[in-house]
């Protein structure tokens, strides 16, 4: 029963410390957060662009105070990129100064045996983790400190990216083959987002804990209109987020998410609008509607959702 | 406890693996037991990765948790003939009933403790196994079986004796409360009954519809039937929506190959070859819908509809008497509008291959090239017609390949009017098709081998 409580202290903390970075985190998040530190797995966050999958990862590292690493994903997103590589450069530097510094220490040995064994003597300097230029999942593993390791966009990669992720995402280690294997000291927080273009295959998805964040309900996008952007007018931020929830219910090529609503805000705050007006609304309308569809199938009912967001 | 929920859950479509299970259990040693929505939200976070899943969990949490939970509260508050208070709390009680066994039921009516029965109701529930429950009919044996786990027939004996001495007010008391433990044990029956056992009825229905063929499905199973191809469909998609990627030998991708041999001090060691990545494949379908197959006509398009689903670049014609593209209705209108008008516009005349084919080759001759594929829905009987086999001919040799699905099975074919014979020869394959099954792996070919 202690257990119990104390988690639930600790995710009420855990979401007004959030709230200090800026980040409106409903329970369901907060949630999330505190058991992927307490389990230490990482968090797969899926739901629809704009709802502040990326900035959940953001505030996250700012609240740890640990160093955010983030690794975009891409088609053709392969492990030199994503990992680690070798510093060819140097090396070749290398081998030239080896070359020179070769003849005079192999001067005096006599055999082809010899020089061998000689050879044999020195460390294995070429393929160390000297010569090695570390990627994001090499960083994130080598912090001392331990990191926030934002994976963007997986289902972006290829299928093969994702195989190879599951080593990461289990022990929080990597093999590298002239090396040995990499193991973390602490093990970094682990954000994994995707826009569900396609489905994250199941052996990645029974590693990490799911989290679905949906559209905020008008009560906690009225937070969110609030702490992003302090200096606005409360009947103004009322009328903006009403109106918008209005329009996520209407059919729409696509919905506008919380990003365009604040996009939206500080337009109309720039251009020093204090209530809501059809023709003011018409005009800014494409910073909430990224497609004329959507924008020609809202005009019409422009001065219908104004009324109703003003009530 | 948490066993029996993920029980629910797999009960309910949402697919849990061992290691899942074992993870809610460490989530639930950092959680608790204690706050409701705390412990809702973790289990979602472990055990629903999808988003219908989400929804499922939700519903199974509600059902099973008010199931185990709140029963006690509720029984306390609809009793009105309690009337010796209880002090003793929940714990200790069930410690005590845990190793008393099943003794009590005579005495626990008898001091009317309506929380220490619900508390003995669930434990032995708990122990006749109340979750392994399969279907309906078992309702009765279950029921007996956790009274008989409580010790039912102690009661009944007493019960016995009072009447034979004729204690008139024990014995109706007893009688009643014992009518009362016996509803109260069939309404948690009824519960687990719908917990465990709310999809399997659906998915035998569903498992036996995948291989009725398809025209001798009732026209009550059709939203079912729909149900399942869209569930194909969707399945399909995310196997075949990546688009593939296949080596080109021949052509050397300089830019790349100078890059990844740096690490041989410029020596080209490795090469690395051009990548043409191929786009998903182009399809022209063309379905029967004509009288002779008015039964599968529905289900051929249908099908075709989930095809557009799946493969983009697809264009349809349905025909009958005479032939007419139906890629923009598929594209504009739900299912069931799209189907009706296809139906409408063009169905329900005499087949005639001959017409339709010669229209089809005019209409769309040109656009065949190496990368089309021409899919045909139809039983080919020709009502003794020209067949058009020839114009099919024609088309085979531009395309890559042509593929027949014939609603008939394959004793039926070149039967009475049924031209499959002269069809064959310039199809690449014919299959026939008759169930969701068949749709099932037919699709799923077309889709690799086209790629």
């Amino acid at each position: 029963m202690k257990e119990s409580s104390n988690a639930d202290k600790a995710i009420t903390a855990l979401k007004k410390s959030l709230q200090e970075h800026d980040y409106i985190a409903s329970q369901n998040i907060s949630t999330a957060v505190y058991l992927a530190q307490k389990l230490s797995k990482p968090i797969l966050v899926e739901g629809p662009p704009g709802v502040g999958k990326t900035e959940l990862a953001k505030a996250t590292a700012l609240l740890l105070n640990k160093p955010m690493i983030r690794l975009q994903c891409y088609e053709g997103l392969d492990e030199s990129k994503a990992l680690y590589e070798w510093k060819y450069g140097k090396q070749l530097l290398y081998t030239q100064v080896l070359k020179e510094k070769l003849s005079e220490l192999m001067s005096d040995s006599e055999s082809l045996k010899r020089s061998v064994e000689k050879l044999n003597e020195f460390d294995d300097t070429f393929f160390s983790t000297d010569f090695l230029e570390p990627r994001p999942l090499l960083k994130a593993l080598w912090a001392e400190k331990g990191a926030v390791l934002l994976i963007d966009e997986i289902d972006k990669s290829d299928l093969e990216f994702e195989a190879f992720l599951l080593e990461i995402l289990q022990d929080y280690q990597i093999s590298i083959p002239e090396i040995g294997t990499v193991k973390s000291s602490v093990p970094p927080v682990v954000f994994l987002t995707s826009n569900n273009t396609r489905e994250i295959g199941d052996a990645l998805k029974r590693r990490c804990l799911h989290l679905y964040i949906p559209f905020p309900d008008s009560k906690l996008e009225r937070e969110i209109v609030r702490s992003r952007i302090p200096n606005i007018e409360e009947t103004l931020e009322k009328q903006i987020v009403s109106f918008v929830q209005e329009i996520r219910e209407m059919d729409l090529k696509k919905v506008p998410a919380v990003s365009e609503t604040l996009d939206w805000a500080k337009a109309l705050i720039l251009l020093n609008v204090h209530s809501l007006e059809s023709n003011i609304v018409r005009s800014t309308l494409n910073v909430l509607l990224k497609f004329q569809d959507d924008i020609e199938h809202i005009e019409s009912e422009i001065p219908t959702l104004i009324r109703s967001a003003a009530r | 406890m948490i066993y029996d929920f993920i029980k629910a859950l797999r009960a309910s479509n949402i697919q849990i693996s061992a290691a899942e299970t074992i993870e809610a259990i460490e989530t639930l040693n950092h959680v608790g037991l204690f706050n409701r929505q705390l412990l809702k939200d973790s289990l979602s976070l472990v055990l629903a990765k999808t988003r219908d899943d989400k929804e499922t969990y939700s519903n199974c949490f509600d059902l099973f948790f008010t199931m185990a939970t709140n029963e006690t509260t509720e029984m306390a508050a609809q009793d009105t003939l309690d009337v010796v208070p209880v002090a003793e709390s929940k714990k200790s009680h069930s410690d005590e009933f845990q190793n008393e066994g099943s003794s009590s039921l005579l005495e626990l009516l008898e001091q009317s403790d309506q929380t220490a029965l619900a508390e003995n109701i669930a434990i032995a529930a708990q122990q006749v196994q109340l979750s392994n429950i399969k279907i309906f009919t078992q309702r009765g044996i279950y029921a007996r079986r956790i009274l008989e786990q409580m010790g039912v027939n102690e009661l009944e004996r007493k019960i016995h004796d009072l009447a034979r001495v004729g204690e008139e007010d024990a014995y109706n008391y007893l009688k009643l409360r014992k009518a009362q433990t016996l509803e109260s044990v069939l309404e948690l029956v009824d519960k687990n009954l719908l917990l465990y056992t709310a999809n399997s009825g659906a998915n035998l229905r569903q498992e036996i519809l995948e291989k009725t063929p398809l025209a001798r499905v009732e026209i009550r199973d059709f939203k079912t039937i729909h149900e399942l191809v869209k569930k194909l469909s969707k399945r399909l998609i995310s196997i075949h929506s990546r688009r593939r990627r296949k080596a080109k030998r021949g052509a050397l991708d300089v830019r790349q190959t100078i890059r990844k041999n740096m690490q041989f001090d410029g020596i080209l060691f490795n090469t690395v070859w051009k990548k043409v990545r191929i786009d998903r494949p182009k399809v022209i379908a063309v379905c029967d819908v004509s009288g002779s197959v008015a039964q599968t006509a529905r289900f051929l398009l249908m099908f075709l509809y989930s095809v557009h689903e799946i493969i983009p670049k697809v264009r349809s014609f349905a025909f009958s008497n005479q032939l007419g593209e139906i890629t923009s209705l598929f594209e504009k209108m739900p299912i069931e509008i799209a189907l009706n008008e296809a139906i409408n516009q063009w169905g329900m005349g005499s087949t005639d291959y001959g017409g339709a084919l010669h229209e089809l080759e005019r209409l769309v001759g040109d656009e065949i090239d190496s990368k089309t594929t021409v899919l045909i829905l139809g039983d080919g009987r020709s009502n003794y017609g020209d067949p058009g086999h020839l114009a099919l001919k024609r088309m085979h040799l531009k395309s890559k390949s042509v593929m027949w699905l014939n609603p008939e099975p394959r004793t039926f074919w070149n039967t009475g009017d049924s031209e499959m014979n002269k069809f064959n020869a310039s199809c690449d394959r014919i299959e026939s098709c008759r169930s969701i099954r068949h749709l099932e792996r037919i699709v799923s070919d077309i889709a690799r081998r086209t790629v």
